[in-house]
């Protein structure tokens, strides 16, 4: 009984490892790729180690005329700091009322809210286009940053949470005089850190991901990274190296923030209430 | 009220005009907590709607002067075959229905093995975990750009792989079918797969250990185990789980975007890829909000179908919830 459970621990952990490898090679060939000379990307047999690795195509990359990798990439950092930021207070302010306080309208005003959750996205992509275009906001930072900024999910993910916090907490500092702001700073907000710092995280790589919307709105020097770096792949499309190293730059600083984030990542998922 | 009271941070605007207080005897305040958020949210979300409903009404011409109203002409459109629009939007739709239908199994069925697989200890547990999960922090075109040098029809790493180890002949991923959609769907397990593992692990660690402590006392074996216990105590998040997963797959763009760029011959363009070809190429606004619409109310139609079908199979599980 005890060898047969060993026996199923080893063949379950050769199992995952053959499934991490193939799920890591892609990006090891990503970076492979990116390292090498051009003339070394396609030879046979393949180089599984770079033989003459060189930093070349990060240079030229970065030094591209009609590729602004910098300014994409600072446009993408400003934009989703931007976005987080204003995402957050907007999610916290309207949660806040929303699972504490009581008062005429409360909760048709937030199953009106729930409902807009139901309408799918490409709904909004035109009106939003041409919305844009009426206020003069095509290529510009607004039009990257508010349009999205009424999604609804932050305020229903912190409605949940606050509504998990006891009264008594608040209670408390009522007696001692709080106004509302004050119970949110003082009481809410530090006992809120966890699910602040979740929503963070996702609206953050939400709007650092996003596609679709930045490949209409914004062109040229304005554009976000992930849509830069497929804007200049035209360019190099035969020239997988500088291509990879592109791809390589343009996912460096997520997984920078998933790195330092991961704890969060799953236990937000967790705490999102979608665990039952 | 004693003055040390007073000098506390939260009593700073006692001195503000009622009206804009925050405080218990306001009884405006939840509302002022509310303004900007719904401020905005008339804006973004309820005016666009209505706004998507006016432009698809009107035949809206980025050069003319004025919108004539055109009634339902643009949807019109879409139920008569002889159309370009009727032609290539139910096509592409029926494309995207194709990719739901391949994916979605694969990502639900996909997640939960891979779920199953590292919930039990074993050694570097979360460093799989975390292997698992890595390709969802990409973005689309980060993901599009990788898969499409993986796949290359001559010097992908996996034609590279099959040739040089397996003498099987280079096969042309990228633009033949069925490998095109083969290249687009496994760039896509690998992308969001981990997601739905994640949601799987929480709602597998919510399963009480005596449950299945139960069981072996009474000498299930593990299929018993999986098919009386774990599966009927995930069906809430297998439903959560297909849903969003349903809604995900059916936005397919990035992926055909890039990979396939649609092709060949248009049997990977994903139906919103059209919707932006009409509004954004063709400048044809009105035309692209009608199927907008059209596509949204599809979508939504098939959210709550799954999930009145889906929901049924619930049983207590979801109705002895307290939340």
């Amino acid at each position: 009984m005890k060898r047969r459970r060993a026996a199923s621990q080893v063949v379950r952990f050769a199992g995952l490892a053959i499934l991490a490898a193939a799920f890591l090679a892609p990006l090891y060939w990503m970076i492979s790729t990116s390292i090498k000379p051009e003339s070394d990307t396609v030879v046979m047999p393949p180089q599984w180690i770079p033989t003459r690795p060189t930093l070349e195509n990060y240079i030229e990359v970065l030094n591209s005329p009609d590729a602004s990798i910098l300014r994409w990439t600072f446009n993408s950092l400003f934009t989703s700091f931007a976005y987080t930021f204003f995402y957050l207070l907007l999610s916290i302010f309207t949660a806040y009322p929303l699972a504490r306080l009581r008062f005429r309208g409360r909760d048709a005003w937030f199953w009106f809210l729930l409902s807009s959750m139901m309408i799918p996205g490409i709904m909004f992509l035109i009106p939003h286009y041409m919305m844009m275009m009426q206020f003069n906001w095509i290529d510009t930072y607004h039009a990257l940053i508010w349009p999205g900024i009424s999604g609804v999910f932050g305020t229903f993910m912190l409605r949940q949470f606050f509504l998990t916090i006891p009264h008594e907490l608040e209670d408390a500092a009522r007696i001692d005089g709080a106004s509302r702001l004050g119970i949110i700073r003082h009481v809410i907000l530090p006992l809120s850190v966890p699910a602040i710092v979740t929503l963070g995280v996702f609206s953050f790589m939400g709007s650092w991901n996003n596609y679709v919307w930045p490949l209409f709105v914004v062109h040229g020097d304005m554009l976000t990274l992930p849509v830069g770096v497929t804007q200049f792949s035209s360019r190099y499309i035969t020239e997988y190296g500088k291509l990879m190293a592109g791809t390589a730059v343009a996912s460096l600083p997520v997984l920078v923030v998933f790195v330092f984030a991961q704890r969060y990542f799953v236990e937000g998922l967790t705490l999102t209430g979608l665990k039952e | 009220m004693d003055r040390a009271t007073r000098n506390r941070g939260w009593e700073r605007n006692e001195r503000r005009p009622r009206v804009f207080q925050f405080s218990e005897s306001n009884p405006l305040s939840p509302y002022l907590f509310l303004i900007p958020h719904a401020a905005l949210f008339l804006l973004f979300t309820v005016y666009p709607i209505g706004f998507g409903v006016y432009v698809s009404l009107h035949r809206w011409d980025v050069l003319a002067s004025t919108q004539p109203f055109v009634g339902l002409e643009f949807y019109r459109r879409l139920l008569d075959p002889n159309t370009v629009q009727f032609q290539f939007f139910w096509k592409t739709l029926l494309n995207t229905l194709l990719f739901v239908a391949v994916s979605v199994p694969l990502l639900v069925g996909g997640a939960l093995s891979l779920a199953l697989l590292v919930n039990r200890p074993i050694s570097g547990r979360g460093f799989f975990r975390a292997v698992f999960f890595a390709p969802n922090i990409f973005a689309v075109s980060v993901v599009g750009l990788v898969w499409r040098w993986v796949l290359d029809n001559q010097a992908g790493l996996v034609n590279i792989v099959l040739d040089e180890y397996l003498g099987v002949r280079p096969i042309n991923f990228i633009t033949e079918q069925p490998w095109a959609w083969l290249s687009i769907i496994l760039a896509t397990l690998w992308w969001t797969v981990g997601f739905n593992m994640v949601i799987y692990l929480a709602a597998l660690q919510g399963i009480p250990k005596t449950y299945y402590e139960a069981a072996e006392l009474d000498g299930a074996s593990t299929w018993a185990k999986f098919s009386h216990i774990t599966w009927p105590l995930l069906s809430p998040t297998t439903v959560f789980v297909v849903i969003t997963t349903v809604i995900a797959s059916f936005q397919l763009f990035g992926q055909s975007l890039i990979i396939t760029g649609g092709g060949p011959s248009r049997s990977t363009q994903s139906v919103i890829m059209y919707i932006t070809e009409e509004g954004f190429s063709n400048f044809q606004f009105s035309s692209a909000a009608a199927m907008a619409m059209v596509l949204g109310l599809i979508m939504m139609l098939f959210t709550v179908v799954q999930f009145r079908a889906l929901a049924r199979d619930i049983g207590m599980g979801a109705k002895g919830d307290a939340r």
